[in-house]
């Protein structure tokens, strides 16, 4: 579904990303793990077109859409849910979830999208009309989950959609990213939160200062010594 | 004060520059003498702009009220009151001074930020031209003439010409001076980290307040006597000119050219635009009214889009080729 | 009683175009962070627009809008696309020097074209009069004041109910978002620009009538914008439009009734004093 192949990418021609090679499959719930500032949201941010990479390229269903512009990979599917959840504060929760729905492919049926989004978030549903900027960080979590429905997405993308909330908030996302995924979504899951993404995951990269440092299953990715070093930086 | 500067002060290319610019007067018309004056007059106005507008990056939109006290007040004070012009000088340039200070404490006492700092001394100067135009003892709209300037230096009269050429001469040289004095002094460093982060600055300690309204002042009382030294060259006291924010944005434009918050930055914009631009007036003024304002606004947006970082790093660098073969 | 009468009514009326002028900077900063300082100079561009189409072929400058509001909108991306933009994201002062450069521009090609007299472009209800009691309304003016507000309230449901008007605040409110939602923010700004000047060449066509006009005036219609969008609190769309109104006002009771220069610096010493002591400007929320 989504392949990345020798991806390099970065700000201000500091290479944050170095030869970065991770493979999603069709409906495969993937992990990509790493501590602190080892490159996770650049990598989610190349994938969504908002940094531009300096080599390697990006596939998708067999196309290559690394020089494709943030609006273009939208609109092919590839749709980020951004850390901090990002839902436009001023805004009713219907107006973030119609914009969601704004890119021209999922634009003509994103009424009958809005019904299938309420229905798996019903407490959205009860208050369409309140401000986003006004709701809790689990209910921001799940209006910018809802928001990135919208978008009739084939490839999902959160960013650390666990960060900041209650534990109970964090058990009934991933509740719902599985049943995402159960139902046939491919996503890519980027966590802190090591032990939860093992949970869920089917298969995890292991990012370290940029690079891809354990790939592999579950049980497979846990054992590796590398892991450890890759989260205590030594 | 760093090494650098006294190397300056008592290096032969500046006081060789400045004595065959010293010549000139001998070697051209007086027209191009003219031109070259009025160049004088602007490079010392940039500069003195650049001490707040580019060092400490605060575009200061206020400068035409320092120009226009340092011009307005001084030539009042001679006509209404019969003041000898060196003491209006000294009246104006205190005055303008104090009001560069409150600018400066209001600045920080509401935190302006950038973008407001630009709108409020926008409307300070538009308020300081209404005030000039509606009041009589300024010269109102109409403005004021000043007595035939015979050369009596007692009397700040510099006989026009040579004479005045030599005065702006050693403003303008005063003024790129000041510049590098700055530059070179704590207070320089200071502005830097005032211009790049205002808020880091204040947090590692540095006396935000006490830094600004230095600048301010300096920039100010600079401004205020190049504006009396100006209107009495000009001999007409004319508030469209000199109390207007159109001389402001000239003078921003400048400094922008030539290089902001370098010390010879604004020197060079204005020695390339005003020359450039009078000319032009000269030659086509009649037919094309406003022409050498819209070459100006013309060569500072090809200047910006094209080298933000204004002329001065071109010049600097085909200098050091040229040294180097 | 009547000279309040008069001043508030003719207060309200040149206000609300005000309000309008502003609306255009208010979305233009809401969205790219630009304070355009040649906003002014658009405004005298239109007039002069109107002035050049009425010369060649005596069009009312209510007609000439037809034409002056596409051209200027035109004007209005190119300058941003070639302009502005390359300096967004990086050097973001230099668009304060960038738009004073254009201003020039602007001001001195104008006087190029059409020297520096003061000019009046006629117009069929130039000097009709509409008296109510005992207030005297001028036509113009109240032309203006419906066409302002009926534009406002179509560029308020504009805003509010389709997904250009959501795209726009989308922007606004965080941009990285909204580019993850796949808006495409570049096309926002260049269109919000865009509209903004479209806004100002019939905002000009409004104040034209028994106006003079010349080349100079665009600084003062400037800061008179700047005025209503930072009593407005930059981004508010009724906080705009209501300081129009106040601005207008102020204007009005000023020139009635203080004489010359206090008059006329009643707006600026309201301008400063809210800058700084409600600098999120007049509404009490800050609503984006």
């Amino acid at each position: 579904m989504l392949e990345i192949e020798g991806l390099t990418a970065g700000y201000g021609g500091i290479e944050v990303l170095r030869d970065i090679n991770v493979r999603l499959g069709d409906g495969e719930l993937v992990g990509l793990l790493g501590a602190n500032n080892a490159g996770k949201t650049t990598m989610i941010n190349s994938l969504s077109g908002t940094v531009k990479p300096m080599a390697g390229r990006i596939l998708f269903q067999g196309e290559d859409i690394t020089r494709l512009t943030p609006r273009q990979r939208v609109e092919r599917g590839i749709v980020q849910v951004p850390e901090g959840r990002l839902v436009f504060p001023e805004m009713s929760i219907r107006e973030n979830l119609l914009l969601g729905g704004i890119n021209s492919r999922a634009r003509p049926q994103r009424r009958q999208q809005m019904e299938k989004v309420l229905e798996l978030f019903p407490r959205l549903g009860e208050r369409l009309a309140q401000h986003a900027g006004s709701l809790s960080g689990g209910e921001q979590q799940m209006l910018a989950i809802g928001r990135g429905l919208m978008a009739d997405a084939k490839v999902l993308m959160l960013d650390e959609p666990s960060l900041g909330l209650s534990p109970l908030f964090v058990q009934y996302i991933f509740e719902i990213i599985d049943k995402l995924h159960a139902d046939g979504l491919t996503i890519l899951l980027v966590e802190q939160n090591l032990n939860l993404t093992l949970r869920h995951a089917q298969r995890c990269y292991v990012l370290e200062r940029g690079q891809v440092a354990v790939e592999g299953g579950a049980d497979a990715v846990r054992n590796d010594p590398r892991t450890k070093s890759a989260y205590l930086g030594l | 004060m760093k090494q650098e500067f006294y190397d300056t002060l008592s290096s032969p290319i500046l006081w060789g520059v400045l004595l065959l610019a010293a010549l000139l007067p001998f070697a051209l018309s007086s027209y191009y003498l003219h031109i070259v004056t009025l160049a004088l007059v602007y490079v010392a106005l940039a500069s003195s702009w650049n001490i707040v507008g580019g060092m400490a990056g605060q575009v200061s939109l206020a400068h035409s009220l320092f120009i226009g006290i340092g011009a307005m007040l001084s030539s009042a004070l001679l006509l209404k009151l019969g003041i000898n012009m060196w003491l209006g000088l000294v009246i104006s340039a205190v005055i303008s001074g104090v009001l560069g200070a409150m600018i400066a404490w209001i600045d920080f006492r509401f935190q302006l930020g950038h973008l407001s700092f630009v709108l409020i001394t926008l409307a300070f100067a538009e308020m300081g031209a209404i005030v000039v135009e509606g009041w009589e003892f300024l010269g109102g709209a109409s403005g004021m003439l000043l007595p035939k300037d015979t050369g009596d230096f007692l009397a700040f009269q510099f006989g026009g010409g040579s004479g005045s050429f030599w005065v702006m001469l050693t403003l303008a040289a005063v003024c790129v001076l000041v510049n590098v004095a700055i530059l070179n002094a704590p207070l320089g460093f200071y502005l830097r980290t005032i211009r790049d982060n205002e808020k880091a600055a204040q947090a590692i300690g540095v006396n935000v307040l006490r830094y600004k309204i230095t600048a301010m002042v300096i920039s100010a009382v600079l401004a205020s006597v190049v504006g009396t030294a100006y209107v009495r060259y000009l001999t007409f006291a004319d508030p469209y000119l000199l109390i207007s924010p159109v001389i402001t944005i000239e003078i921003v434009l400048f400094a922008t050219v030539g290089g902001l918050g370098r010390a010879y930055g604004p020197a060079l914009g204005a020695l390339l635009l005003v020359p450039l631009g009078e000319v032009l007036r000269g030659k086509l003024g009649s037919a094309l009214p406003g022409l050498h304002y819209f070459i100006y606004g013309v060569v500072v947006i090809a200047v910006i889009l094209a080298t933000p970082r204004g002329l001065l790093p071109l010049f600097e660098r085909q200098w050091e080729r040229w040294r180097r073969s | 009683m009547t000279e309040l009468y008069q001043a508030l009514a003719q207060g309200l009326l040149i206000g609300s175009t005000y309000g309008l002028l502003a609306l255009g900077m208010g979305l233009v900063y809401g969205v790219s962070g630009v304070v355009n300082f040649s906003h002014g100079d658009f405004i005298s561009l239109g007039m002069f627009m109107c002035l050049g189409l009425y010369s060649a072929l005596s069009l009312d400058p209510y007609v000439s809008v037809i034409i002056t509001v596409p051209v200027m909108t035109a004007i209005g991306a190119l300058v941003y696309l070639f302009l502005i933009r390359p300096m967004v994201g990086h050097q973001f002062l230099m668009v304060v020097q960038l738009t004073l450069g254009l201003s020039l521009v602007l001001q001195n090609g104008i006087l190029m074209v059409f020297g520096g007299q003061p000019a009046r472009t006629p117009s069929i209800v130039e000097s009709k009069l509409w008296i109510l009691g005992d207030v005297v309304l001028r036509v113009p003016h109240v032309i203006a004041f419906v066409i302002s507000f009926a534009l406002a309230i179509g560029l308020y449901v504009m805003l509010r109910s389709t997904d250009f008007g959501r795209s726009i605040r989308a922007v606004h409110q965080n941009a990285h978002a909204a580019a993850l939602m796949g808006i495409d923010v570049g096309r926002v700004q260049v269109l919000t620009f865009a509209l903004g000047i479209g806004i100002l060449a019939l905002a000009a066509a409004l104040l034209l009538p028994g106006t003079p006009i010349q080349p100079t005036q665009g600084l003062r219609y400037t800061v008179i914008t700047l005025l209503v969008v930072v009593l407005g609190g930059m981004t508010n769309f009724v906080g705009i439009m209501l300081g129009g109104l106040i601005i207008g006002i102020a204007e009005a009771f000023g020139t009635i009734y203080l004489d010359g220069a206090i008059g006329l610096l009643m707006p600026y010493i309201i301008f400063v004093a809210i800058m700084l002591f409600r600098p999120q400007g007049l509404t009490w929320r800050s609503s984006k």
